[in-house]
């Protein structure tokens, strides 16, 4: 069998180690743009504050394909798919045939479409390269400027103040995490941020990047403001990586469609990891959720069904995606929080309960429909994030417990009886001593 | 394979076991000196609280963690050998994804070496300490067959539903 893995970050590796489990003889050839061996994006802003060294950006050793016997193509871009004739084209017309396709190409930095975006000292943070870029130009800039208060953009906001910067958030909504946070919570978290020296302005939005000889000198803002910086990053989210489907058969809608084995509508082509929608646990919709977690999770299940035998002594069964959740952990200066689901509902038939304890540090609510929790948020003690999340995903009926659950101490033992017996496994019955 | 099990019916909540599992874990494995370390040792197996009962819980040693899938920095890993889910501590970083996505909520935050903590299973020793601690021999480590022969048919499952 001959598999073919575009894409080297999680969704590609964890690809890869699962076809190696099951085949182990298979020719394996991943082949990435990037010219960089398994690393981890996550990790960058780490990288970027200098927390970590650029080697511990890995997170598979450096042996993994010799010792996995997969052949790698780094620094090739594929630029085209031929379905029908099962194989790739890559850049400088290079043909790489294969039997079994997964397309985890991943996704790059939406880009804000202004002008100036060109420019010297303007960055996106989702490559090794990007930081090393950045990092390279530290000694020419005082100010930073972050357009986008997400994730990505106060990730690369921390890292600039960890190095000595002044950094301004410039953020279009009214709110820090407004995709993970609710009003409440964003507030706390802003909070902590000005207090550690990093500006936050809401409510704003770049309208152009001024520079000066080709390099960034400032920001020009939608109420006719300026800012002055000589560095500016871009973290406004990302969009799938599609262009190599474009013109194929293979079915797109904002990322490429995939039913529950991972698999797209032409056999023999998979996708996982962050070009690929799938089916949101809480929501029921199909979507992308752009995350690690997922990402590996969705890598692996296309892995097994690729090298699934389907006949014969040895067949095996298909594995299945039980579908995709939202969900965030972060901690910036002491502050850790967690989100998950639907946190701000907005709409009808939702119920919301609260728990806000401010001189503890202590938030926490959860979101409710039918008694069944769809959302959480936990700030500060994020210890039971996991067992929200079961519940979540197990839609159980927590109704007796809702108080409980906002209670600091609240843990795993209080929703053991609550849990579908299905879900429970042998060895989880020994341990919650449901015996006898 | 062997796994950490407690009797619950035989637990206090005596919390032997925590300090025990603090002080396995310390530099100086000395209580007077433990207490000074900096940063502070700190226990790897929580006793919760049910509504009636202490619950010890630690890290099950799941058969597919959830948290090596979310893993995002490479530390976590589960040995094909030993069963057991290893945290390489130095490759760490703190983002609390294993801890979000544990079912048990099983591991603990270190919020001073910004580290989450998981039973190891005290690596190397034959017992983990908090066996060797345990003055009521509730927690044991045993094989699942062993254990199961040990927990009295009739006793009433206290975790559920009573009802």
């Amino acid at each position: 069998m001959n598999y073919l893995i575009i894409g080297n970050s999680a969704a590609g590796i964890s690809g890869a180690e699962a076809i190696r489990k099951v085949d182990k003889t298979g020719k394996i050839t991943m082949v990435s743009a990037e010219g960089y061996p398994p690393y981890s994006r996550c990790l960058l802003s780490y990288y970027l504050a200098g927390d970590i060294e650029e080697k511990k950006l890995l997170f598979r050793p450096e042996d993994f394909y010799e010792k996995n016997k997969i052949e790698v193509l780094l620094g090739k871009k594929v630029e085209k798919i031929e379905p029908e004739k099962k194989k790739v084209i890559l850049a400088g017309k290079e043909e790489i045939a294969y039997d079994k396709l997964l397309i985890a190409t991943g996704a790059s930095p939406k880009l804000l479409n202004i002008k100036g975006e060109d420019r010297k000292g303007v960055f996106g943070l989702r490559t090794v390269e990007d930081v090393q870029n950045i990092l390279q130009r530290l000694d020419k800039v005082k100010v930073a400027a972050v357009l986008g208060g997400g994730l990505i953009g106060l990730k690369a906001a921390y890292g600039l103040r960890k190095r000595g910067l002044r950094v301004k958030v410039i953020i279009k909504s009214n709110r820090v995490l407004s995709q993970m946070l609710d009003e409440r919570a964003a507030a706390i978290f802003r909070k902590r941020i000005e207090e550690n020296g990093i500006e936050v302005m809401t409510g704003l939005a770049a309208e152009e990047i001024l520079a000066d000889d080709g390099s960034v000198k400032g920001l020009k803002l939608d109420n006719g403001a300026s800012v002055d910086c000589q560095l500016v990053v871009i973290g406004k989210g990302v969009t799938p990586n599609i262009d190599l489907v474009k013109g194929t058969a293979i079915k797109v809608s904002r990322g490429i469609s995939v039913d529950e084995k991972q698999g797209t509508n032409i056999s023999d082509i998979y996708a996982a990891g962050d070009v690929a929608e799938t089916v949101d646990i809480v929501s029921g919709r199909t979507t992308i959720n752009a995350l690690w977690p997922c990402a590996v999770e969705q890598g692996r299940i296309a892995g097994y069904n690729m090298a699934l035998r389907k006949s014969g002594e040895k067949a095996g069964e298909e594995h299945k995606y039980a579908g995709s959740i939202g969900m965030n952990s972060i901690e910036f200066f002491d502050l850790p929080v967690i989100s998950i689901g639907i946190t701000r509902p907005g709409e009808k038939g939702y119920e919301e309960v609260i728990r806000d304890i401010p001189e503890k540090g202590f938030y926490r609510k959860i979101v409710l429909r039918d008694n069944r929790i769809v959302g959480a948020i936990l700030l500060g003690r994020i210890n039971p994030a996991g067992v929200l999340l079961s519940l979540i995903r197990d839609k159980v009926d927590v109704s007796e417990i809702k108080d409980e659950i906002m209670e600091e101490t609240f843990n795993y033992s209080r929703v053991v009886h609550l849990m579908k017996e299905e879900k429970i496994s042998e060895t989880d019955r020994l341990f919650n001593q449901m015996v006898g | 394979m062997k796994y950490l099990f407690c009797n619950l019916e035989k637990c206090l909540g005596c919390k032997s076991c925590e300090i025990a599992c603090a002080l396995e874990h310390s530099r100086s494995k000395d209580l007077f000196q433990a207490v000074e370390e900096k940063p502070s040792p700190r226990y790897r197996l929580k006793v919760e609280y049910g509504k009636e009962r202490a619950f010890p819980l630690a890290c099950r040693h799941c058969d597919e963690p959830a948290c090596v899938v979310a893993c995002m920095s490479g530390c976590l890993s589960k040995d094909s050998k030993t069963g057991a889910v290893v945290q390489d501590e130095e490759r760490c970083v703190g983002c609390w994804m294993c801890l979000m996505v544990c079912p048990y909520g099983a591991v603990n935050p270190d919020g001073e070496r910004k580290l989450p903590l998981r039973c190891d299973r005290c690596r190397e020793k034959e017992e983990p300490a908090c066996v060797v601690a345990c003055p009521t021999g509730a927690l044991v480590f045993m094989e699942p067959e062993e254990f199961k022969k040990t927990v009295t048919r009739n006793s009433q499952p206290v975790t559920k539903k009573t009802s």
